[in-house]
């Protein structure tokens, strides 16, 4: 079909087609065909290794809204992608806020905060792994010696703290990426608004919660939006810090589907799980570009 | 701005100072731990984890590279980022430039299709992934991550390319199509030449997470051989759970060249992320 109206159209179409189409033809071969097929999947019994495998209708979904395994995934996906989200935009905020501000080498503070995005989920992962042990990590002997012997915990393997001390690692890998997008918003407000309400006898305050934070609302949109998305994703950290547990204590959507696609060979049930993930990034994405919209006039 | 007056900066200024420092010394900690730890014996690191190493102690390298196929390793890394880098380059451009050069309903229906693919996490489509890439004879080589490289970076390709190729005026193209180059050469010898910044943004951040990535070289590449960096320092935590000293010599030679490029292209870094952040 596409051929006939190439010929009848001017030459110029063809062009278009030939560069449009490596980008095109790999985009539908290795995103959307797998998607799509996912989608299959997700009601089959499907055990990733036989070619053989048997329609099951909405029997993965059942089990995934009736398993207490999912649910506790869920929970620990929701808990932790919450924790990351929150302090990595206060954090990426005050972090640019004094870049922003502080008196000197401004870039040099810029790169420092921003070193730990370049180091790997897996080394971020195993370096706070040890900074973490318990008999031997930097933290506990740190509180040993100011004297806080009994604030000393099993950080990882202490279930009261397994998620918060993989929110850590992640807040700090993570923060210094959404800095660079509010500093970006910061610098983008011109001087004289912030001089003409210091005229009109704004102090620092007003002048922060009255101009800076509704001027870089769009900012903060987006970083809250992209740091969910990245939230629900999280997987090397967990791989390599507790890989999930201790028992399922830090188990959550991502690593659930992996484990029981590779390790208990369910992958049928697996994609089943990442439709499910799918949707929780669908509906922030909405609702992102819904938040956008109704703010559009300070982008 | 830049004149030069003596200023005379307030007290609370001062402070703001002092706080940001502090913060930083927090913030690089556990990277200069992890260097400091790559030149420490594994008694030292037990024994005194922060302190620094007594003397530079380079055995934990040795080791690596001998209890360990760590350079096959660094090479498959580097394979990887280059060939999939260089290939993106060529091949995001080319869809960019139709997109932006042609204003009709398609190419905004390509444009959003393709930026869509941000949404869509890895781990969903995986396993219907590699059941493709086992069906075309991709898996267990390096045919099927480079192709999964360069399809994944299309979506944010997408939108760094167009948002840049939207900037670039058209009278050179136009003028070079009067004459008599076809569209080919335009792309080529006209516009791709001037897409240097843009080239750079992508290939640092995309880049970085060829070098970073973890599961899909671990799950996808030849198994019973050296994989990538990562994925030898993810099998190291579990094999030499009683020699730390050996996984932090690789999370040293796994971050210097992240970290060196990074201090290197730094404004490419800034300009991809505000790039990719607003306009989406």
């Amino acid at each position: 079909m596409r051929e006939n109206t190439l010929r009848v159209k001017k030459p110029r179409d063809w062009y278009y087609w030939i560069f449009l189409s490596p980008a095109l033809v790999l985009f539908l071969l290795f995103i959307v065909v797998p998607t799509v097929g996912s989608v299959y999947y997700s009601f089959t019994n499907w055990d990733g290794i036989s070619p053989k495998m048997n329609f099951i209708g909405l029997q993965n979904y059942i089990e995934i809204f009736t398993s207490a395994r999912f649910g506790n995934a869920l929970k620990n996906t929701i808990v932790l992608t919450i924790f990351v989200s929150v302090l990595e935009n206060v954090f990426a905020l005050a972090l640019a806020l004094l870049v922003d501000k502080v008196i000197k080498a401004k870039n040099f503070f810029r790169s420092i905060f921003y070193i730990p995005v370049l180091v790997s989920g897996i080394v971020s992962g195993f370096i706070w792994k040890v900074m973490y042990n318990y008999n031997f990590g930097v933290i506990n002997s740190l509180l040993k010696g100011i004297g806080l012997e009994n604030l000393t915990q099993d950080w990882l393997g202490d279930t009261r703290f397994t998620l918060i001390a993989i929110g850590v690692v992640l807040v700090w890998k993570g923060v210094g990426y959404y800095m660079i997008i509010y500093l970006a918003s910061l610098q983008s407000i011109s001087a004289d608004v912030l001089e003409a309400a210091q005229i009109d006898g704004a102090g620092p305050w007003q002048k922060f919660t009255k101009i800076t934070m509704p001027l870089i609302s769009g900012a903060f949109t987006v970083n809250f939006t992209l740091s969910l998305i990245n939230g629900l994703k999280i997987f090397d950290q967990i791989n390599v810090m507790t890989d999930g547990g201790p028992g399922f204590t830090s188990e959550t959507l991502v690593y659930l589907l992996y484990k029981v696609g590779f390790n208990e060979g369910r992958q049928g049930f697996g994609t089943a799980v990442g439709i499910v993930l799918l949707f929780l990034i669908l509906i922030l994405n909405g609702a992102q570009q819904k938040f956008l919209k109704s703010r559009e006039v300070q982008l | 701005m830049k004149e030069k007056v003596k200023h005379n900066y307030k007290p609370y200024e001062w402070a703001l100072l002092v706080l940001t420092a502090v913060i930083a010394i927090i913030m690089i900690y556990p990277v200069l731990f992890a260097l400091m730890s790559a030149f420490k014996s594994n008694g030292e690191i037990l024994k005194n984890p922060a302190a620094p190493p007594t003397a530079l102690y380079f055995k934990n390298f040795v080791d690596l590279f001998q209890m360990s196929d760590f350079a096959g390793a660094i090479i498959n890394t580097i394979f990887l980022t280059v060939l999939s880098e260089a290939l993106i380059i060529c091949v995001v451009p080319m869809a960019a430039f139709a997109i932006t050069r042609d204003h009709s309903k398609k190419s905004s229906f390509f444009y959003t299709f393709f930026i869509s693919g941000m949404m869509i996490p890895f781990h969903l489509y995986m396993f219907p992934l590699f059941k493709e890439l086992k069906m075309f004879g991709m898996f267990g080589n390096f045919i099927g991550p480079i192709m999964i490289y360069i399809s994944g970076s299309i979506a944010f390709g997408s939108l760094l390319y167009c948002s840049f190729l939207k900037g670039v005026p058209l009278e050179l193209e136009e003028a070079a199509m009067l004459d008599g180059y076809n569209r080919f050469q335009i792309f080529w010898r006209i516009t791709f030449p001037l897409l240097g910044p843009c080239n750079a943004s992508m290939i640092i951040l995309n880049g970085l997470n060829i070098w970073n990535d973890y599961l899909m070289p671990y799950l996808v590449l030849p198994s019973g051989k050296a994989k990538t960096i990562t994925v030898e320092i993810a099998g190291f935590v579990g094999q030499f759970t009683a020699r730390w000293d050996i996984v932090f010599a690789g999370t040293l030679i796994s971050m210097i060249p992240a970290i060196i490029i990074f201090v290197a292209f730094q404004k490419y870094f800034v300009k991809g992320v505000t790039a990719g952040a607003t306009k989406g």
